[in-house]
């Protein structure tokens, strides 16, 4: 999504990526992140929760007027409140690059630890 | 740079096996230029438009392609889909085999906020919702046509729409 950003951003839009994964801007660059705590799927807020949702997104739309120079990220403060596992954002079946790199993946945990 | 006092962590979601194998894969920091085109307008006079890397699709309209990711692993659908800014959960489909997608399926707000954004406008918070909203597939494994085949044609029909601005939303 960073790299859909830089090229729209390129093209004389303003951007702003609102991400669950802040640390991914290391690897391509973005030009305006706005960071939520939040699991993967659900970034703005949670099913019918309306009104954290509206918080998330009126935060978003305030970076993009405050921002001043590329490349910041701007932290939200709001918390989840389940914890990472009763959230249940993983799909049913395991990814196919996750079946793919299985072995890799593992030896990641183990040279972690 | 930190705005404020929380520092998300993007890893905390992860299992701890899949946070290890990722960290191994970005580096330290970023390193060169990064675009930038500061906002025109104020937020309340600005057109907006939104883009998410959920998959979302039209009924009306073919899916994104998960049954050639799974007999072909690094490939992802390089496609896209352009959706009305009316667009709600009896319109779409959702296919991406990385997230639970049953939640978009639920309330499309907690992915692409069209309802909130529509909100917005009529309240006069932005300015206004161009009649267009995108989504593309996120998973690109290390190939980024679907820059030219998916995000340059969204580029040119904002453009058409008159967008200021976009929010991205990756899933």
């Amino acid at each position: 999504m960073g790299l859909a950003a830089r090229l729209l951003e390129e093209a004389r839009f303003s951007t702003v990526v609102l991400t669950p994964m802040p640390e991914f801007h290391r690897v391509v660059g973005i030009p305006r992140s706005v960071a939520i705590e939040y699991p993967f799927g659900r970034p703005v807020g949670d099913v019918g929760d309306s009104k954290g949702q509206r918080e998330v997104l009126l935060e978003t739309l305030s970076v993009l007027a405050k921002a001043e120079k590329p490349g910041e990220i701007w932290h939200l403060p709001f918390t989840w409140p389940e914890s990472p596992r009763e959230t249940k954002w993983q799909p049913p079946e395991m990814s196919p690059i996750v079946s793919l790199y299985l072995d890799e993946i593992k030896e990641a945990r183990r040279r972690a630890r | 740079m930190e705005k404020s006092e929380k520092t998300v962590d993007g890893f905390r979601f992860l299992p701890p096996s899949l946070s290890a194998w990722i960290q191994t894969r970005i580096p330290e920091q970023f390193e060169g230029s990064i675009p930038w085109t500061p906002l025109s307008k104020p937020v309340n006079q600005a057109t907006f438009s939104m883009v998410t890397s959920a998959g979302i699709s039209l009924k009306t309209e073919p899916p994104f392609d998960m049954e050639r990711e799974k007999r072909e692993p690094t490939w992802g659908d390089r496609s896209y889909r352009a959706l009305p800014k009316n667009a709600g959960e009896g319109d779409i489909t959702v296919n991406h085999l990385h997230i639970n997608t049953g939640y978009i399926l639920k309330d499309i707000n907690v992915m692409l906020p069209l309802t909130r954004m529509r909100e917005f406008e009529e309240e006069g918070i932005i300015g206004s919702l161009a009649p267009t909203a995108y989504s593309f597939y996120g998973f690109q494994w290390e190939n980024n046509d679907f820059l030219t085949e998916a995000i340059e044609p969204m580029a040119r029909q904002m453009q058409a729409e008159g967008v200021d601005a976009v929010i991205l939303i990756p899933a």
